[in-house]
């Protein structure tokens, strides 16, 4: 899974301190995200895309190794 | 009640019960509670020979407890991250807890009998040495688990 949450962020001009606080999660959450370290569940993901206001596999995508 | 109202109070009574932490106080209170039992167990060693038995007990337990409360205690912004570390630090935990209690009287008696002849019998761990060993592993494999995220 890889996406562009960092991307996103920028759009938003949010810090990941302060997209972390919006979501409620802590900012090495949100660096383990876009570094592709972690997988968030659809809740998360649901949170995101609420704040993006775009859907979820506009800025997750599924990889060959998924 | 009917049969799946029980089933539905049973099923929500258990994930709470799943879901228990302490607040994030306790991870401090917990630090207190093991370094005053460290100190004990040095204030045991270097005097009060005639209390030596019960007051290495109290230690033991005041530190398993100490341990304990940092264990479960919630870090200061828990989400489904530090949730998932958590498990995976408990896994660990056990799978190491078990490989230690069956390896460890064996080498304690392998190495014993290496360096002298005659030396200890072999004996199983004790409930304490387990449980200490299980909790450090758990709470080491979660804060290098948390710093390497």
């Amino acid at each position: 899974m890889e996406n562009t949450i960092k991307v996103e962020r920028a759009i938003l001009n949010l810090t990941q301190d302060e997209l972390a606080q919006k979501i409620g999660v802590s900012r090495q959450t949100i660096n383990s995200i876009e570094a592709n370290r972690y997988v968030p569940s659809t809740v998360l993901a649901l949170k995101l895309s609420a704040l993006f206001k775009k859907p979820i596999n506009a800025f997750f995508k599924l990889t060959d190794d998924d | 009640m009917n049969k799946e109202n029980f089933l539905e109070c049973e099923r929500q009574r258990f994930a709470k019960l799943i879901k228990f932490r302490l607040p994030h106080k306790f991870m401090k209170i917990g630090i207190v509670i093991v370094v005053m039992s460290i100190l004990l167990m040095f204030v045991k060693a270097f005097g009060f020979k005639e209390h030596a038995e019960w007051l290495k007990l109290l230690a033991e337990k005041t530190l398993l407890i100490g341990m304990l409360m940092m264990s479960i205690s919630k870090d200061k912004v828990e989400d489904e991250m530090t949730i998932q570390l958590r498990s995976q630090s408990y896994m660990f935990a056990f799978i190491l807890g078990v490989v230690y209690a069956l390896v460890m009287p064996y080498v304690e008696f392998g190495v014993s009998n290496v360096v002298h002849d005659g030396g200890e019998a072999y004996k199983d761990l004790g409930d304490f040495q387990i449980l200490l060993f299980m909790l450090m592993i758990q709470l080491m494999f979660y804060h290098n688990l948390k710093r390497y995220r």
